[in-house]
Order: structure tokens, then sequence, then C-alpha cells
């Protein structure tokens, strides 16, 4: 475009103050502020270099909070993943009220986590709720569980609920894999004598790796991300067994008042750098043949999504 | 297909069969919740599962009548009205700077702004509390507070989507648009923004879905009496938790909108939460 040499920054400009001081700005000041000592809030920080750090290396909190995103992420990749795979095969042969099935399996994913969250601690309460409602009608009428107050369990339940919410998105995720197959596929392996479950297996999963591979990015990604239902959910467990890294981060800075502005910054940097650590290599192909076919296309590319 | 054997009708029972019962395990917690705000307390202790003996409206209106929801009502159209408003128009400018003008250093921008996108919000918490409060802008506690971050980790996505809108743009028009004297921001203006509705329409309504239920930075940011919708409903749900019809009558206020928006919406709002992993 023959205009002035300036205007492309003008049109970039507002987007990137804006981009610049609410996101990239605090991301670089959570370095600086995980190098200070905060004794209180109304004290001034001192330097403390990377006192934080040390400590959290011999903080089992942080481990276990740790461990908890790593456990969230393989039960998502080994429980949801296959699950949507299932489905979406199910769905794909000709179904009454496929849209329907479609539209239901993804409505818990435009819900509010919040609402997600208090819908399930009535699901799981352990006086009237649904689930001790259910099992005591169908096995023990006086069954009695509290279902988020055991250490032990109250995890699996939580990821229960988060399979709830999550498994109809990867669902509708690979029902588009499945639907952008040419059928010719299918076709060919039947007339080669194929069963429908050799279809599945050694036709249909291998041409979906490439929709199973965003999803899996999306889970992977998104792992890290979990604040609102462990939050509210977990919120009666023992320190220990509650925290996934963002909820820790918001008890040490927030939580009664505590105050611990530089440690809690030292778990959001390396929050950060875990996401970093995990994102660029996953991304690392996508960015790089981007750029590739920037330079050969132009900009003549395809549509997004 | 083949003839209709009696092994196509198993297997047609038994696929409808599976995939009826986990359209149950999705369904039934909400209906159970859309039941139980219609029924009494009373109703609800001693019959937490069969249909209400009577159906009322009262747990609504109360939960109405309260102020409280009507409030955090107004103030999450407000902020996601005016914060949506702000984002697009922000992401459209650069979106079309990175689709259709050559520039130093686009393409570290570019991927400057795909950070947003990956990297957990939560990292900003603490640092964003002391951008906003008395020792930086001083806005913390109000909507206002919130605007910053919500139109900041909106733009990515954005700006992605409708990067890959303004890209594919028929270029035999851009140009003759330009041969006719058009400037660049002609093009934008007249060109590249009405011919991009579908896309813009995704980000408007994706966006406003992501503020519409946001909860870190509600939390974190606004000061007692100031909340947004999911904040009020877990406050709510902390006043009234023994009082279960009450807080589903909560639930279904803040809940049935959305899954209205969503039934006709769908498109959009598929295409926006999977736009940020599948190949352009």
């Amino acid at each position: 475009m023959n205009s002035h040499r300036l205007t492309p920054y003008l049109f970039i400009l507002p987007a990137l103050a804006v981009y610049g001081l609410f996101v990239a700005f605090p991301i670089l000041d959570s370095f600086r502020m995980s190098l200070l000592h905060w004794e209180s809030p109304l004290l001034p920080p001192e330097f403390c270099g990377l006192d934080n750090f040390r400590l959290l290396a011999s903080d089992h909190v942080f481990w276990r909070a740790l461990g908890h995103n790593l456990l969230l992420l393989v039960g998502s990749l080994l429980v949801q993943l296959p699950l949507a795979i299932l489905l979406a095969f199910l769905l794909y042969y000709p179904t009454v009220g496929r849209t329907l099935f479609r539209t239901a399996f993804f409505a818990p994913m435009v819900m509010p986590t919040a609402a997600v969250a208090v819908l399930w601690q009535y699901v799981y309460e352990p006086g009237n709720g649904l689930l001790t409602s259910l099992l005591r009608m169908t096995i023990d009428p006086d069954f009695s569980h509290a279902w988020l107050a055991d250490p032990k369990t109250a995890p699996l339940w939580i990821f229960v609920t988060i399979c709830w919410q999550y498994t109809g998105f990867h669902t509708v995720l690979m029902m588009a894999g499945l639907s952008s197959i040419p059928t010719e596929c299918f076709e060919a392996a039947r007339i080669d004598g194929a069963n429908e479950w050799q279809v599945c297996w050694h036709v249909a999963l291998p041409a979906l790796r490439p929709t199973i591979a965003v999803s899996a990015t999306l889970s992977i990604v998104g792992s890290l991300k979990y604040f609102d239902l462990v939050y509210l959910m977990a919120g009666g467990l023992p320190e220990a067994s509650r925290e996934v890294l963002a909820t820790y981060i918001y008890r040490l800075a927030f939580d009664q008042n505590q105050g611990r502005y530089g440690y809690g910054s030292a778990v959001a940097v390396l929050l950060f750098l875990v996401a970093l650590a995990i994102v660029v290599p996953l991304q690392a192909r996508r960015l790089l043949n981007r750029s590739g076919e920037e330079r050969a296309a132009g900009s003549s590319r395809g549509r997004a999504a | 297909m083949k003839k209709f054997t009696c092994r196509h009708l198993v297997f047609f029972c038994l696929r409808h069969a599976v995939l009826a019962g986990f359209l149950l395990a999705t369904a039934y917690p909400l209906a159970w919740m859309v039941v139980t705000a219609f029924r009494t307390e009373g109703d609800a202790q001693a019959r937490p599962l069969g249909l209400p003996q009577q159906w009322m409206m009262t747990n609504l209106a109360e939960v109405l009548r309260s102020g409280e929801f009507s409030s955090a009502y107004a103030n999450s159209l407000m902020l996601c009205t005016a914060s949506v408003a702000i984002a697009v128009v922000l992401a459209a400018l650069a979106a079309f700077a990175f689709a259709q003008l050559r520039f130093r250093g686009s393409h570290v921008l570019f991927l400057l702004f795909l950070v947003g996108m990956m990297i957990p919000v939560h990292v900003t918490l603490i640092p964003l509390n002391r951008l906003l409060g008395v020792d930086g802008l001083g806005i913390k506690g109000g909507l206002v507070a919130l605007a910053g971050p919500y139109i900041g980790f909106a733009l990515p996505i954005s700006i992605l989507i409708l990067r890959g809108a303004f890209a594919a743009l028929p270029p035999d028009l851009l140009d003759a648009s330009r041969v006719d004297g058009c400037s660049a921001w002609g093009v934008f203006r007249h060109v590249a923004l009405p011919l991009s509705r579908p896309a813009l329409a995704t980000v408007v309504i994706f966006n406003f879905l992501t503020m519409w239920n946001e909860f870190a930075f509600a939390l974190t940011l606004l000061g007692p009496g100031c909340e947004t919708l999911p904040l009020a409903l877990t406050r709510f749900k902390g006043e009234h938790d023994i009082q279960i019809t009450q807080t589903s009558a909560a639930l279904v206020l803040v809940v049935i909108p959305l899954i209205i928006v969503y039934v006709f919406a769908q498109k959009h709002i598929i295409r926006g939460l999977t736009a940020g992993a599948v190949k352009e």
C-alpha cells in the first residue's frame, strides 16, 4: 500500500499501548516483584535477590500445586480426549437429533466457571445434593458422603466437574475434524472389506490426528489456567491439597490480606515460565510455518478457523 | 449403504443409548438446577429429585428483589459492552495492519500479541493490583479497573481472528480501491470492515462471553459493593448456602440468558473458542 511509512504503526499503536500497559508490563513487573521481600502490604518492600525462589524450592504447598496442575493436564488428555473421540465417532453415523446432542454437550462450556462451581457444589452437597440423593434412592437410603471435604478424593470429584465442562468442547472439535475427512477414504476401506471397527481405528483415527493435536494443545495450555473452579470448589480442603498454581498465587497475595506480593510473584514467574516452556515447543512448528508461509504468499492467505 | 440388517439395528440402538447416557449426564445437573429454582425449600429438602409439588416463581422474584443481583447485571452489561466495543476497534485496526500493510517488525509484534493468548492471566494478578491501586493509576475498586485487563487480554485472539479475515479479502478488490485513490484508512474503513462482518461478529460475541464469565480479575480488582455477575453469584452462594432453592434461582438467572445466546450464536462461539489453536 503506497501510503506514508508511519501509517502501519499508527494502526497498531492503540492496541499495542493497551496491550503493553495491561498485559506485557504486568508480566515484566512480576519478574521485578519476585525479587522483593514484602514484610506486609503496609511496609515498603526490600530487595532480596533470589531468596523467594530459594524459599519456593522447599515449599511443599508449591510443589503440590504444580503437581495438581500436571495431574489435571494428564487427566484431561487421558479422559476427555478419548471420550470426545468416542462421542464424535458415534455422532458421525446418521443420528437422530445430532444437533441436539452437539448443542447439549457443548452447553457447559458457555457457562461461567463460577456458575459451574456453584452448581456442582450442590451436586456434591452431602445432605440433599444431587449425587447423594441419587445414591440414596438407588443403593443405600442412609448414604452420606462429604464429597468435597475428603482431601484424598475431593480432587477426583473436582476433576469430574472439569470433564463435565470441557468434554463437549473437545467433542465438537473432533466432530469438525471428522467431517473434514473426505468420505471416499471410508468408502474405499469398506469396499476393501474393512468392518466398521477397522474403519474407525485404522482410517478415521489416523486421519483425525491434526484435530487431536489441536485438542491436546488446547487441553495442555488450558490446564495451567485453572483458577475459578478449583478456588471455589476446593476451598474447604487443607492448604496442601487444594491449590493449583493460580490459586496459590491468589492466596499468597490476597487471601485474608496476606499481602505476600513478592513471594506470590515468584510463583507467578514460575507459572509464566512453565507456560512458556510448554507452549513454545507445541507452537514452534506452527509459528515457523506461519513465517515461511508469510514470506511465500504475502498477504493472500487462507481464512482463519 | 448395504442392506439394513439386524446387526445394524443393534449398532444403531447401542449407539443412541450411549449418546443418550452422556446427554443425561450433561443435561441432568442443569435440569435439576432449573427444577430446584422453582420449588419451595421444604419440598427441595424432602424430595430433592422429584418434580416440584408446585411450580412457583417466588425464588426468582426474591433473588431479583434482593438488589445486588440487578446491580450486578447492570454492572456486567455496562462493563462488557464498553470493553468489547473498545477491544474490537483496537483489534481491527491492528489486525488490518498485520494483514494488509507491510512494515518492519510486523512479525515480532504479532508474536508478541500471540504470547498473550497462551499465558495464564493469573501471572498478572499481583502486578495489575499494584498498577491499578493507589500507588499506580488509582482506579482499583471500581468497574473501570477491569476494562484495561479485559481489553488487553481480549486483543490477541481478536487480532488473530480478524487478521485471518482481512488477509482473505479478495486482492483485486483491494487493488481496485487503491487505484481509485483510497488511503490505507479508506480501504480499512470502506472495504475491509464491511466485508468482514462475520469475523467481527465472532469477535464481538466471543469476547463478550469471555468477559461476562470472567472471575479472577473481578475477584481481585473490585471493591466492596461493586460486583460483576459471576462474583455476585458466588457471594450469593456464600450468604444463602443452605437455601438451595434461592441459589438455584440465582444460577438460573445467570445461566439461562447465556444458554439462549449460545443456541443462537453457536457458530460464532465455537469458532472463537477454537481459533486459538486451529491452523489458518
